[in-house]
């Protein structure tokens, strides 16, 4: 036996590293909340959560994983849905779609949850819908604001469009700003998609768009583009490039002068998580649009009610924060209790049929409604 | 006029970046033979290292003072404990230097929080002339890297180091012959690479904010320049890092930034291939 033992062979060498290789995989970002009560007749809900709990947009994800835990908590606590306990899986999409290809199907074949919420980017979007919807046969929805075009039978998105961004701001942006744009945006499929439809919104308003340009995702260095803002005295700046180029882009349009010759930034998907990135001096004055920003928890008191539960759960940096999905996440669940509750019973027809046409009193940033056209709640 | 001259100072600028990024790089690679992978995640360590400082309440140029100092030293005990064992096999170097740099990538990931963090400039705002407005700190960051670009030169050709360091590289058994210790030579030209890359990433920060992958973006970038430059020599691939710094900043002036970020590489690589040496071949200073 020690013999064996101390003999490393090719094929122990290769068992062992497979070993390895399985517990890193499954052990690492991959945990059940399972809830302080357990219903014996039917045994317990599930409802995955695959977000970005590492990675670059991790603050992201990790705000959407918060939001999960308090929402179940909450209707744990209240008797559960269908007198039935919840439990969250929760497994890491690490911003990188082929490790969370991997790791959502583990949720649909090994803990076969009747639900996966999550995913940030419209990339990782695309990346994991096939593998939950078609293959996996479960209900997906997807929090986060997003390009459109999204039909996807049994996906439903919980976040704003570019409609919905846009209708209102890019009216504002020429009235408060200028007529003269600039759109510079991350080569990838949502600053293409919602550049399109702003472009047509603003040259519909009587504005100009001087160009639209797309950059790699990894550049920092914007002198050129910045040249180009100044040079052509553009009014404002509509952004999509997102970190770590946006940082640098405000910065050098403010070193360059921009916003002292009156310039105005927008960027539709800035939230109180993005703050960090820039300096107050260097983003003032910046417009953006989104279902829901803490400031209106003064004037609304179920935000407020929310907001100051997450505060308390989750005290720190990670804010509850709409452009990091976390209001999408909250309806999301909050559409799909709706749902069950209606439809009384967890699988996937059924709720999908009452999905369609949920509604709830109220959420953060006023209550949602379906868009039947798109999917889309409101 | 106006937008030639703001031409001509943002490529010099980023042109200045890059050279200070591969400035250490070139040291270890050129003087070692080591390839280190972790360079990027060095100039990371300096870049974090300055936000430390400045989110205790420190001034941030304490901080940008502190951060070569500070890798400089973790690079030196990085060196005797870990590099050291990789001088006999240079290919296993990388790899071992790409596992550290994962290493420290990803503790700083943690230790931030996976957030974007913003470090303000000592010097801030922008110098006005008439209607151009160019950023004071990009000018200091020239400015710096003029100098310690000197001072390395005068480093390495001048002192009796810098002697000492290229006698050991050259050849180390008639240096040890001659009384050098050779593996403290070794240690200090590492330590010296890695507070340059700290002093880099010091510099950096407030330009580009503190993330996680900060380094990783320049690390092919300082790679490409070292080949471009040549391996052997101090001069090799500072030139090399002049040249690709500003092609990198000069192409998105004339073409899609999505086209120029490729072509950069491929015209490194055509390079390459027909000048492999590089554009300073040759050992010495």
């Amino acid at each position: 036996m020690s013999i064996e033992r101390t003999n490393l062979t090719r094929r122990r060498f290769m068992s062992n590293f497979a070993f390895a290789t399985g517990a890193i995989a499954t052990g690492v970002g991959s945990w059940v909340v399972r809830p302080d009560w357990a219903n014996a007749l039917e045994g317990p809900i599930k409802v995955g959560i695959a977000t970005d709990l590492t990675g670059p947009i991790a603050f992201a994800g990790v705000a959407d994983a918060n939001v999960a835990k308090m929402v179940i908590k909450e209707i744990n606590d209240n008797g559960g849905l269908l007198g039935r306990p919840i439990e969250l899986y929760f497994e890491d999409t690490a911003s990188n779609e082929s490790i969370a290809v991997g790791n959502v199907r583990k949720l649909i074949q090994r803990d076969k949850v009747d639900l996966v919420l999550g995913g940030v980017t419209s990339s990782m979007r695309n990346a994991i819908k096939d593998p939950i919807v078609a293959r996996g046969k479960t209900l997906y929805i997807y929090p986060e604001l997003y390009e459109g075009r999204e039909c996807t039978p049994y996906l439903f998105c919980t976040g704003p469009t570019p409609a919905q961004q846009c209708d209102d701001l890019i009216p504002w942006l020429i009235k408060n700003g200028g007529k003269k744009f600039a759109l510079p945006g991350s080569n990838y499929i949502y600053p293409h998609t919602i550049n399109v439809y702003a472009r047509k919104l603003i040259e519909a308003y009587g504005g100009e768009v001087v160009f639209d340009e797309y950059y790699p995702l990894d550049q920092v260095d914007f002198s050129a583009t910045v040249n180009r803002i100044i040079s052509n005295k553009v009014d404002v700046v509509f952004n999509t490039i997102i970190p770590p180029g946006v940082g640098p882009l405000f910065k050098q349009l403010s070193e360059a002068g921009f916003l002292k010759n009156g310039g105005r930034l927008a960027c539709v998907w800035a939230d109180e998580n993005l703050l960090n990135i820039s300096q107050p001096h260097e983003i003032e004055g910046m417009a953006s649009c989104l279902d829901y920003f803490r400031a209106v928890t003064a004037s609304d008191p179920v935000s407020a009610k929310i907001q100051a539960t997450y505060d308390r759960s989750f005290p720190g940096k990670i804010l509850f924060a709409a452009g990091s999905a976390a209001t999408g996440t909250w309806r999301g669940l909050k559409l799909w209790e709706a749902a069950v509750k209606e439809a009384g019973k967890v699988d996937r027809e059924s709720v999908a049929a009452t999905l369609d046409h949920a509604r709830i009193a109220e959420g953060p940033g006023g209550p949602p409604r379906w868009c039947r056209a798109s999917v889309t709640a409101r | 006029m106006a937008s030639t001259f703001v031409a001509v100072f943002e490529i010099a600028s980023f042109g200045a970046i890059i050279v200070l990024v591969v400035l250490g790089l070139g040291i270890i690679a050129s003087m070692m033979g080591i390839f280190n992978f972790a360079q990027g995640e060095f100039v990371l360590l300096g870049a974090y290292v300055t936000y430390l400082a400045y989110a205790h309440g420190a001034p941030v140029w304490a901080g940008m003072v502190a951060a070569p100092l500070a890798v400089g030293a973790f690079g030196f005990v990085l060196e005797a404990l870990i590099i050291r064992r990789f001088y006999a096999a240079p290919i296993v170097a990388m790899l071992g230097t790409y596992a550290l740099g994962l290493i420290i990538r990803e503790s700083v990931r943690g230790l931030i929080g996976g957030f974007y963090l913003t470090v303000p400039e000592p010097i801030g705002g922008s110098i006005d002339l008439g209607s151009v407005h160019i950023s004071a700190w990009r000018f200091t960051i020239i400015l710096i890297t003029l100098l310690v670009m000197g001072g390395c030169y005068l480093l390495l050709a001048r002192t009796s180091f810098g002697l000492r360091v290229r006698a050991t590289l050259e050849n180390p058994a008639l240096a040890r012959a001659s009384g050098i210790s050779t593996p403290l030579i070794y240690g200090a030209t590492f330590a010296f690479g890695a507070a340059l890359a700290g002093l880099a990433g010091a510099l950096i920060v407030p330009v580009f904010s503190l993330f996680a992958d900060l380094g990783i973006r320049f690390l092919i970038q300082g790679f490409v320049a070292v080949m471009v430059g040549g391996v052997g020599s101090f001069i090799g691939p500072v030139a090399g890092a002049g040249v690709i710094g500003t092609l990198s900043a000069a192409l998105p002036w004339v073409m899609s930034p999505v086209v120029a970020d490729v072509l950069v590489f491929v015209l490194a690589i055509v390079f390459i291939k027909f000048r492999p040496q590089g554009l300073i071949a040759g050992k010495g200073v």
